[in-house]
């Protein structure tokens, strides 16, 4: 098969894996090598779907032994089968790499003959790139659940990050539409990973030439809205699997039925608003000091409210906490506020040491008025705030309903 | 009323800016226009005279980066907040929220940002001169930031020859030394590379028709770059093939759900 073909079929595979990440890792480029990363992601473009190409997302091959009924690439499936020679991909990374399209590669692969034989055929393509070529840039690898620990440790040398996907979030979702897969052994790929970064971070204690270990840490996905299970389920399960495995992302992923999907689950299908919901939630998770129950508390059905983020739903249903005073309030009542993100409540401490905040500051910190109005107060007067117990404030906070990307979803401010 | 000729440089404001500073002009009695320096107030030394204040680093931080942005009320706005720095407040950028700070910091991200896309959205082409390869690129940056965002491209593609042009200046790294030259104009972009086939056939592939948010890329990759992005032909007709594609949809960005069914 032309190459040209291979690379439409193996792209078009890989693309319902969210991540495209390429930011937290640090690497100098060898002399005579080519690419380095420097931490911060580059998003090289974007696609009419919202979503950022960062990396070149491929799977080495998407003939697969797995019968997944969410997999557009299971065995039972008659999408058209192809499979990259190693050196086809060490190739298209480095010449795409050398132009600047990519930060560097995102290698996955469906199952083929057994978990340990797909992660060798994985662990060899980065191997020639980081020793043959010399190629300094991004590596995230597929951690193939079942594969062994030695294996694992192996491909963390040459990646910066690796992912086992759980893809849902109990075992009994699993066992009706994925029943060769278990959940224990995804997380025992996440286990030993955990051990191999723990591990290196030690050793980098006593000596820095220790060699580095997926220094850009796992990651993991979830596929929404092709089981039962809501989102309470999910997001209990996220927040353990961060807390378990430090886990640096979960990526959720709406479940959208294409042509080649298993008829059982052709109507099943999520709107991509849950989807950013979800995303919303863990953000608050990690960063906004919100516990997973603190916002899946009393949620009708159990899953997000889809006209609301999931801060101001909360906030809602907390009003006796507000409003709350910007010129005294600590910091993580701070970041409790609607419409306040993460970097405003850092510039709002830091301007209060030598100024009292205004509602005129807060518009010029560019802080989301309508929503934050009626959580507030400053050193003048905010009419808004005498509202926050009004019945019809429900009314007056709701958004019209825009879809994000995912680009505002992974650095965006809530 | 004092009229200040300077270059459109950070090193030319930095040295009018000192000598008003001494002389406690105000910024409201200062125009600012562009032009080939003069010397305003000779030192009879020659040498540069004590301003009496240090600066804080932070402000020259912030005024190294606003000085790349493309708009001369940069040059008055970096006056005055140093003028006020010394004169009212010295601690004046801690107060974010300030008119005169709020809008640097405005300035700052646009230009932050506009390195950000010059790293992410230059296209290396590759281009034969005398035997050798050399990676070359057409870009065209909105703010002045060629100096700025160039030695990036060192530290990642060291180990090989390449040249970057825009229309706001050029840079050139010969393996030893990164170079800048004067500015040309878009005839000079050079011709298309064989790779592209390939990488317009990945961007093809990766994008994912059950899903589109045209407002999401649009404000990511601005429209005003997409000339000098090879893949940037191919977003008409994805969107059109797209099965969620509506007419209005080009204007505004989808705000329908995915509706794939």
């Amino acid at each position: 098969m032309e190459l040209r073909r291979k690379l439409e079929i193996l792209a078009d595979a890989a693309k319902y894996d969210a991540s495209c990440a390429s930011s937290g890792s640090h690497r100098k480029r060898s002399e005579g090598g080519v690419g380095n990363t420097e931490g911060m992601g580059i998003c090289h473009s974007y696609t009419p779907d919202g979503r950022c190409i960062s990396l070149l997302k491929l799977l080495l091959t998407n003939v697969c032994i797995l019968d997944c009924a969410y997999c557009i690439n299971r065995r039972s499936s008659s999408v058209q089968r192809a499979r990259f020679k190693p050196d086809e991909v060490v190739r298209l990374t480095m010449s795409f790499y050398k132009r600047n399209y990519i930060e560097g590669l995102f290698l996955s692969s469906g199952i083929i003959q057994n978990a340990d034989y797909t992660m060798e055929q994985l662990i060899l393509v980065a191997k020639r790139l980081r020793e043959e070529e010399q190629f300094g840039g991004y590596i995230h690898l597929k951690a193939v659940p079942g594969a062994s620990a030695e294996l694992l440790r192996e491909a963390g040398k040459y990646a910066d990050r690796l992912s086992a996907n759980i893809e849902m979030p109990v075992q009994k979702d699993l066992d009706s539409l994925a029943p060769e897969k278990t959940i224990a052994e995804v997380e025992q790929a996440m286990t030993d990973v955990k051990f191999g970064i723990d591990d290196a971070k030690d050793r980098s204690k006593k000596d820095a030439a220790s060699p580095a270990f997926a220094r850009a840490g796992q990651s993991t996905q979830l596929v929404v809205g092709a089981s039962e299970s809501t989102d309470t389920v999910i997001l209990t399960k996220a927040e353990e699997l961060y807390k378990k495995y430090s886990l640096r992302r979960v990526y959720y992923s709406a479940f959208s039925p294409a042509d080649e999907t298993d008829k059982k689950l052709q109507d099943r299908k999520a709107p991509l608003l849950r989807e950013h919901r979800l995303y919303q939630a863990d953000w608050l998770v990690r960063n906004y000091g919100f516990r997973a129950n603190e916002l899946t508390d009393g949620l009708k059905g159990g899953d997000l409210d889809l006209e609301k983020d999931p801060k101001l739903a909360w906030a809602l249903r907390h009003r006796e906490l507000f409003p709350v005073d910007v010129n005294r309030a600590s910091k993580s009542l701070l970041l409790r506020i609607p419409g306040i993100g993460t970097n405003n409540v850092e510039r709002i401490l830091k301007i209060r040491r030598v100024h009292r905040i205004t509602m005129a500051d807060l518009e010029r910190l560019r802080i989301v008025m309508p929503r934050a109005k009626w959580f507030v107060t400053a050193a003048d007067r905010n009419p808004g705030a005498l509202n926050v117990d009004s019945l019809r404030l429900d009314a007056w906070t709701r958004p019209k309903i825009v879809q994000p990307s995912l680009f505002e979803l992974t650095t965006g401010q809530i | 009323m004092i009229s200040v000729a300077i270059e459109n440089s950070f090193a030319s404001w930095r040295v009018a800016a000192r000598r008003l500073l001494i002389n406690r002009v105000r910024p409201e009695d200062i125009v600012w226009t562009a032009g080939d320096q003069v010397s305003l107030f000779e030192s009879a030394s020659g040498e540069e005279p004590d301003t009496g204040f240090s600066v804080p680093r932070r402000f020259l931080a912030l005024a190294a980066s606003v000085a790349c942005f493309d708009d001369v009320s940069k040059w008055p706005l970096l006056y005055r907040l140093l003028f006020r720095l010394k004169d009212q407040n010295a601690r004046l950028l801690e107060i974010e929220s300030d008119p005169d700070v709020h809008h640097a910091l405005m300035m700052r991200k646009a230009v932050k940002r506009d390195i950000h896309k010059f790293h992410a959205f230059v296209r290396f082409r590759t281009v034969e001169v005398n035997g050798q390869e050399i990676y070359t690129a057409w870009h065209e940056p909105q703010h002045w930031t060629v100096e700025a965002a160039t030695p990036f491209f060192v530290r990642r593609f060291g180990a090989m020859r390449f040249s970057i042009l825009t229309p706001k200046g050029c840079a050139h790294w010969d393996l030893e030394q990164l170079t800048f030259s004067e500015a040309l104009t878009r005839d000079h972009a050079p011709p298309e590379d064989p790779t592209e086939d390939f990488w317009l056939t990945y961007y093809r592939s990766i994008f994912n028709p059950f899903r589109l948010k045209l407002r999401a890329m649009k404000q990511e990759m601005p429209v005003r770059h997409w000339q000098t992005l090879p893949e940037a032909v191919l977003i008409r007709d994805l969107i059109r093939d797209s099965q969620n594609w509506e007419p209005d949809a080009n204007a505004r960005g989808s705000k329908r759900q995915n509706t794939k069914g």
